[in-house]
């Protein structure tokens, strides 16, 4: 014969399987709808990229005639197109009406300057406030094109030959940057926090509907009074409600993991190869570790909110009740996205931020495994801490038949 | 069977629920006193009818019957046992079901049965003999294997009885058990007390139907604003008021602690 938490988990993950909106926010969401977006999103980032790249630019020239050089550069190179525009002072105003790209305003002393041997300027009218915006670097790398010519020339006029000479007296001292790091710890180090960031919201929304189901929903439904009657221990009740709920963000958190890791693994070679080197140098005791992080997060989650969903009336109370605590538990899964925490031995027993740090360090391939017993310490503590409050408050009159 | 003896429960109430207007004789201060110095005896094989108004205090009563609530003072004996004592053994004995009992909507009525039935820690085999019975009992066969949530509420009721007797309890407890039932429905689940009472179980059953009592009951007792205003059978409660008809004669009873009260 079953114990009596053994028959409530069995039941209540049948209740749950059964409700169409668990299954669309433990199922269909991770398996279907994070990739397609992740698909989306990924594809219009690298066209937008490209298009910035390649698109030709318009562009206005006033003065041209004090540096023809350069204005014979800009023409003669491919991916701009020179236009005509009244005068300087309707500049800003055709940047931002977007009819034309960029302006240049070349003073009219530039030609003395440049044939003075000496250092000219030139204004370069643009849309700063354009995150993705590449008029800037692709007008330097022409200018410096520019530059280079004039450099050497102005060199060889002063008897100094092209080649090795005019490199070592341009730069006498070179500095050869040789990172320790590689390339997984950098870019771990860049996207590292997201990812953890993700899987702990991801666990959340796999636990948010099964603790309202099974908690304020049992009250709103009126069974949860005939559940009471039954002839074993509340602990056992609230243990395979509990049981039921951690399932929930467990389910949820490893179908992420399998449909983002099948989708990273399909799409490593779209990603100019850095995803695939990070998937690649990524092991399986990695993975397997990257999905134990998230067990005692689920307990935690499912002993918290399955709390909070029986402290309320009814399912809407619970849901607004619930609501918060998705802000206030992301905020330490945030916190291992800022510059400067890393896992140390402190940030170990914090609860959340020490997942998130230590998946951090998993993806970077620096995790000091012995840290690991901190993190699973002190969050089997706090989950366990958290169940036996849950199972103290189940058996509070006043919380159970609230008036 | 079963001896309620200066039965109290106290709610401490929330600053929200606090009367605004006229004060409830029940509200001293933050606390409310949902029963008050009860006491009543039911032997075995009686159905006692628990009548009183709305918020009279039945539900409290009956949910302290039932183990689900502690009493804040008081003893119920149940054949000479706490009640409170050894909750678990008790609950074994116990069958309740109420007026807004629900159902799992997901499960079908043999799944819910069947739930009920481990919870009460009946053998798989003895447990399909006894569900099958109970649907021959209740006439709910040709719909035991539906989900709960296409049932209309007499079919829904009779799962909620199914449930309450799938562990053969010695004590029923019914509360407004036909709330909210059609005719033919009510009539059908009283049919189902009465058998209770044939097979010589102890019902208790709160209802504002005085038809119902007239039918099935054997003793009536009356609770009024948390307290005992009457106790004793249903010829009783006539000969006492001098009303042939069980609504009048209730009214009667609590009115003096009730002004203006009309039929």
């Amino acid at each position: 014969m079953k114990a009596g938490f053994q028959t409530v988990f069995l039941k209540e993950m049948k209740d749950v399987l059964r409700d169409r909106k668990t299954l669309l926010l433990m199922i269909v969401l991770p398996i279907v709808v994070v990739p397609l977006l992740l698909n989306l999103l990924i594809g219009f980032v690298i066209k937008k990229e490209q298009e910035a790249k390649t698109e030709v630019l318009e562009y206005v020239v006033f003065g041209d005639e004090f540096a023809p050089e350069l204005a014979k550069t800009f023409e003669a190179a491919n991916g701009f197109k020179k236009v005509t525009l009244g005068s300087p002072d309707e500049l800003v105003a055709a940047i931002r009406e977007d009819r034309i790209d960029f302006g240049l305003v070349i003073p009219e002393k530039t030609a003395a300057q440049l044939s003075g041997q000496e250092q000219a300027s030139i204004e370069l009218h643009f849309d700063n406030a354009s995150m993705g915006s590449k008029v800037e670097d692709r007008v330097q790398n022409l200018v410096e094109k520019f530059n280079d010519g004039l450099t050497a020339a102005r060199l060889a006029k002063l008897g100094v030959s092209p080649g090795q000479k005019q490199k070592s007296l341009l730069e006498p001292l070179r500095l050869r940057k040789q990172g320790t790091g590689k390339i997984r710890e950098v870019i771990g180090d860049r996207i590292g926090g997201m990812v953890p960031y993700f899987f702990i919201a991801f666990c959340f929304m796999g636990v948010v509907y099964p603790a309202i189901h099974l908690g304020a929903g049992e009250k709103e439904r009126g069974t949860l009074e005939t559940l009471l009657l039954a002839p074993i221990p509340r602990h056992q009740i609230v243990l395979g409600k509990f049981l039921a709920v951690f399932s929930g963000g467990i389910i949820a958190v490893l179908l992420n993991l399998a449909s983002l890791g099948t989708w990273l693994a399909i799409k490593a070679g779209d990603l100019r190869g850095i995803i695939g080197t990070i998937i690649g140098s990524i092991d399986l005791l990695d993975l397997v570790l990257l999905a134990l992080m998230l067990i005692p997060v689920a307990a935690m989650f499912a002993a918290l909110l399955l709390s909070v969903s029986i402290f309320a009336r009814n399912s809407a109370e619970a849901s607004t009740l619930i609501s918060p605590f998705g802000i206030v538990l992301i905020i330490p899964a945030a916190l291992a996205l800022l510059p400067g925490v890393e896992l140390n031995w402190f940030w170990a027993w914090v609860p959340v931020t020490n997942i998130s740090l230590a998946m951090k360090e998993l993806l970077k391939g620096t995790m000091d495994y012995t840290m690991l017993l901190a993190i699973f310490a002190s969050s089997t503590l706090i989950a366990g801490g958290l169940l036996f409050f849950c199972a103290k408050w189940f058996n509070r009159e006043s919380v159970l038949f609230r008036m | 069977m079963l001896q309620v003896s200066s039965l109290t429960k106290v709610f401490r109430l929330a600053c929200s629920k606090r009367a605004r207007g006229e004060r409830d004789p029940r509200e001293r201060g933050r606390r409310f006193h949902a029963i008050d110095g009860i006491e009543f005896g039911v032997r075995r094989g009686q159905v006692l009818g628990l009548l009183g108004q709305n918020g009279a205090g039945k539900t409290t009563l009956l949910r302290i019957l039932s183990t689900s609530l502690k009493p804040t003072s008081g003893v119920v004996l149940c054949d000479g046992e706490d009640l409170t004592k050894n909750p678990l053994e008790i609950r074994k004995r116990i069958g309740f079901v109420s007026g807004n009992t629900g159902l799992y909507g997901r499960l079908t009525a043999r799944e819910m049965l069947r739930y009920y039935g481990k919870l009460h820690g009946i053998a798989a085999a003895a447990l399909d003999e006894r569900i099958g019975s109970l649907a021959r009992k209740l006439d709910m066969g040709w719909f035991l294997d539906q989900r709960n949530e296409t049932l209309s509420s007499g079919m829904r009721q009779k799962v909620s009885i199914a449930r309450a007797l799938i562990h053969d309890p010695e004590i029923l407890l019914f509360d407004e058990l036909t709330t909210g039932l059609d005719v033919a429905a009510a009539e059908s689940v009283l049919t189902v007390v009465a058998a209770c009472k044939r097979e010589g179980r102890t019902v208790l059953f709160s209802t504002h139907h005085m038809d119902e009592v007239d039918q099935l009951c054997d003793s009536v007792v009356i609770i009024h604003e948390g307290k005992l205003c009457f106790e004793g059978g249903v010829d009783a409660m006539r000969s006492q008021t001098g009303e042939s008809f069980l609504d009048k004669a209730f009214l009667r009873l609590i009115r003096p602690k009730t002004e203006g009260a009309t039929i």
